[in-house]
């Protein structure tokens, strides 16, 4: 089937099969920021922003994605720069699997959360592991960058 | 101590750092791996479904390899492919290659095999548990003393049991082979930690077929933990010999459910262990160790393992009379391999639970007991190593005050009292040798290489990988901070065989311990020999002597004698030490038990990078204790996992609070760093369960189930 993605604020036109997940048109489409990581929507490194909402796009059929913003980190750019400073003067960084998808789902999170607590921003990961960082570094600088102690 | 930024810190978080399945090549095609679903028996035929053209794709099985059949390892017992004998689930019998990855999935799952199946040993303790199982070389340490325990010592008498453990590295295993029919070569990219045990492996398959075997690791290694050591030899001689029949390049990514079944794990581990103490001086004066590993079907690299289990098994204590035995068991199960902490969190998992029995039955603090009992300057490890430093005494001396222990057990009993839910408090020590085992560095031989150009730019060339510890940051920084050069001018190369020398695999605590070591003597080495105070200064002024290569070779310490045969002399030249204090919260009414604060102290010697060393910490730590707490692999009737959601991995929410401390940081030398944070934790959580309830649990993980279980039967 064919199909017309809005992608970044661009339109791609791509011909998929029908039961094609997300995750996998994209990273055909060469977006590659996009990682695999489970395919059974467990651990978020395919995350996406569907309409600015983090959506696994390893569980979500591609054709549902016809007629909404798709976002990847590459779609960020320089808004991406604040979260990613916020992570890296931690050094909390590691393996950076899982790197992009966590910059993606802050992102969402400082729109979304009006009244961040540290309780919040713990929910709100949740859905993004980490093997490497046992999750410290990475919440002392995403704190910072929410304006939460 | 300089907290260097990791230099691929941010094309990571932007996207653009290259893991291995984004590299791409014309003409690719995909491949996987036709795996046992039986545990123990004979192929008697593969039906490979209809509707699909056959002449499509390329299939390989031991009757193409122009090499050996034999993965190289520290033994060489395990096939690349199934030749006669399935020994185990997940045994590779063929790899099968086609353009089109989605269709090559289909196809392998509807591809039946039949067998005749044999009696297969799958459960951890049927293997465990029989003395026919046992294989392989025995390991003694024998520093006993041949005489009778006094009749009034009070004799301890337990067995513990730890379960298998999953690396769980976010990206999953995957290689590209590619071969060059007009140069004769092979050159596999490969997500891995050790490319020259994967040039090994790939050399062993192809025999004198190809002319040149290249490995160069991918530019983002998503995560290892010793997942990535072992098992990419294997895999790398299949996608290997596809490539060569084909004439194409193959990029075999396993899929999650495959990986987790069929890669290598972390040994389920049986150690019985006897001690009798003097009552009144509160003593170990006696200890035999039983220590026992489930190696799986082969024994692989399970030797090496095992020797670190056994040598680290008698804990930090003191104790006159002492006699180790270690041994292998065969299981029908895929062989388990390299995980952070080498067998060390097995042996701590036993003798850290068997100090708080032994306290209990003395009526003393766990903590005062092991005041008694830890290593003292001048004591003998079993080996007849001399203790030459008291830092793991000062670890727990520091981690009981950091957490405000002694207050917390007389708060804690108080509340305890009156309340059905309970709380807790625990303790745990550890410690790991760094670098290769006994002679291991000697015999590895390691070098590094360096190329300074022109512009006095400086490339550091090592087979070291950056799996995401920081690796190849911290080295570099060892080498122009012993030069005063700036960082921006000195950079680690991507490992690659045909380019860096061979500076030993990326395992066991080694990297920044001894080559990090190493690139530093180098740096001092070379500012000696050219006589500059400022490096890039000379490179000007001194043009035309330059690109030029500096190579040095570790020379090992003379000092450091071990004889493998007998397990005498010095296993490790250099300890990291730590002790915590864990603080847990018990739900009668889930039987869950949540982790509240978490208190580390670490001896790691001079920390190079505070924020690569602290997130390395962290990350290990919060490992252990999943280790002890949630992480289970296998269970009867239930079998082996599948993927995340029915292994669970620690998610943000089950974070305790954590503080961790690094103290000595004013050694001279970074000692091993990577695995000792693995080591100690876990045992904390059961000792914390036992101060909350008053019942000790020999098993790993302390999930409801196996609480409710332990409590029912208490009662």
């Amino acid at each position: 089937m064919i199909l017309k993605l809005n992608i970044n604020n661009k339109f791609y036109n791509t011909n998929i099969e029908s039961d094609e997940s997300l995750l996998v048109v994209l990273r055909h489409l060469g977006f590659k920021s996009v990682k695999k990581g489970c395919d059974t929507g467990t651990c978020g490194v395919c995350s996406v922003l569907i309409d600015g909402k983090p959506r696994l796009s390893c569980q979500f059929l591609a054709a549902r994605a016809q007629g909404h913003k798709i976002t990847t980190v590459e779609g960020l750019g320089k808004k991406a720069d604040a979260i990613i400073d916020a992570i890296v003067n931690e050094g909390a960084d590691q393996c950076g699997y899982c790197g992009p998808s966590l910059v993606l789902t802050t992102y969402a999170m400082k729109k979304e959360l009006k009244d961040p607590t540290v309780n919040k921003i713990k929910h709100y990961l949740a859905g993004n592991l980490c093997r490497c960082s046992g999750y410290e570094g990475q919440l002392r600088g995403i704190k910072k960058y929410m304006g939460v102690k | 101590m300089k907290s260097v930024r990791k230099f691929d810190a941010r094309p990571k978080l932007d996207g653009s750092w290259k893991f291995i399945d984004d590299y791409t090549y014309d003409g690719i095609l995909h491949g996987q791996l036709l795996y046992s679903t039986c545990h123990h028996g004979y192929i008697k035929k593969i039906n490979f479904p209809e509707n699909y053209d056959l002449s499509e794709f390329t299939m390989v099985s031991p009757k193409d390899i122009p090499g050996e059949n034999i993965v190289p390892e520290p033994v060489c017992d395990q096939p690349f492919m199934v030749d006669k004998e399935v020994m185990h689930y997940g045994q590779v019998i063929m790899g099968i290659a086609h353009p089109n990855r989605k269709l090559l999935l289909k196809f392998i799952k509807e591809t039946k095999i039949e067998y005749e199946e044999l009696p297969a040993i799958i459960d951890i303790k049927d293997c465990l548990d029989n003395e026919d199982n046992h294989f392989g070389k025995e390991i003694k340490i024998d520093h006993s003393i041949k005489k009778e325990p006094k009749v009034d010592w009070k004799y301890n008498h337990n067995i513990y049991y730890t379960p298998h453990q999953e690396q769980a590295y976010l990206e999953p295993q995957g290689v590209i082979s590619v071969y060059n029919p007009r140069a004769n070569t092979m050159f596999v990219r490969i997500t891995a930690q050790c490319p020259f045990f994967v040039k090994h492996g790939v050399e062993a398959i192809m025999g004198k077929a190809v002319d040149e075997v290249i490995i160069e690791t991918s530019e983002g290694i998503g995560g290892a933990f010793g997942g990535k050591e072992d098992f990419p030899s294997l895999f790398a001689g299949v996608s290997s010999l596809l490539s060569y029949k084909s004439g194409k390049p193959v990029k075999i990514i396993l899929e999650r459910s495959d990986d987790i079944q069929i890669t290598t794990k972390r040994h389920p581990a049986r150690v019985e262990l006897e001690t009798w103490t003097d009552p009144l001086t509160k003593k170990i004066k006696r200890c035999r160790i039983d220590y026992r590993l489930d190696a799986g079907a082969y024994q692989t690299l399970s030797p090496v393992v095992l020797a670190r289990g056994a040598l680290h098994s008698i804990g930090g204590y003191s104790i006159p009379d002492t006699l180790i035995r270690g041994r292998l068991f065969r299981s029908n199960t895929p062989s388990n391999g390299a995980f952070r902490g080498f067998g060390a969190p097995q042996a701590f998992a036993a003798m850290e639970a068997h100090i708080d029995r032994i306290s209990a039955d003395l009526k003393i603090d766990p903590y005062e007991f092991r005041k008694i009992n830890l290593f003292r300057v001048g004591d003998e490890f079993p080996t007849t190593q001399k203790v030459v430093e008291e830092n793991l005494s000062d670890c727990l001396e520091r981690v009981i005050h950091n957490s405000d222990y002694h207050k917390k057990v007389i708060e804690f009993a108080e509340w305890n009292r009156t309340h059905k839910d309970k709380k807790g408090i625990g303790i745990s020590v550890g410690y790991h040798g760094g670098g290769y085992t006994g002679n291991g560095e000697k015999v590895l031989n390691s070098e590094v290489k360096v190329i300074i150009d022109k512009d006095a730019q400086v490339k550091i060339f090592v087979a070291n990988t950056d799996m995401g510890q920081g690796a190849h940051t911290t080295l570099a920084q060892m080498f122009f901070e012993a030069i005063s050069h700036p960082r921006e001018k000195c950079w680690v190369q991507l490992p690659n065989t045909s380019k860096t020398p061979n500076s030993g695999p990326t395992v066991a605590s080694r990297t920044i311990y001894i080559i990090g070591n190493l690139l530093r003597k180098l740096a001092l080495q070379i500012k000696e020999e050219l006589g500059f105070e400022n490096l890039e200064e000379y490179v000007k002024t001194h043009l035309q002597e330059f690109p030029r290569e500096f190579h040095k070779n570790l020379t090992p310490d003379p000092s450091v004698i071990f004889d493998g045969d007998t397990n005498v002399g010095i296993a490790y030249k250099d300890y990291s030490w730590a002790a915590c204090v864990n603080e847990i919260y018990f739900n009668a009414n889930t039987y869950k038990i949540e982790l509240k604060k978490s208190w580390n102290v670490m001896d790691v010697g001079k920390v190079v990078n505070e924020k690569i060393a602290m997130g390395q910490a962290e990350g290990g730590i919060l490992q252990g204790l999943a280790y002890g707490l949630t992480e289970f692999f296998y269970k009867p009737g239930f079998g082996r996992a599948h993927g995340f959601t029915d292994y669970t991995l620690p998610t943000t929410l089950d974070l305790p609070e954590m503080d961790i401390e690094f103290i000595h940081t004013d050694s001279k030398i970074p000692k091993g760093l990577g695995e000792v944070p693995m080591d100690f934790p876990a045992p904390s959580i059961r000792n914390a369960f036992h101060n909350a309830t008053g019942i000790f649990i020999n098993e790993y993980p302390l999930i409801p189930e196996s609480l409710l279980k332990a409590m029912e039967k208490d009662k």
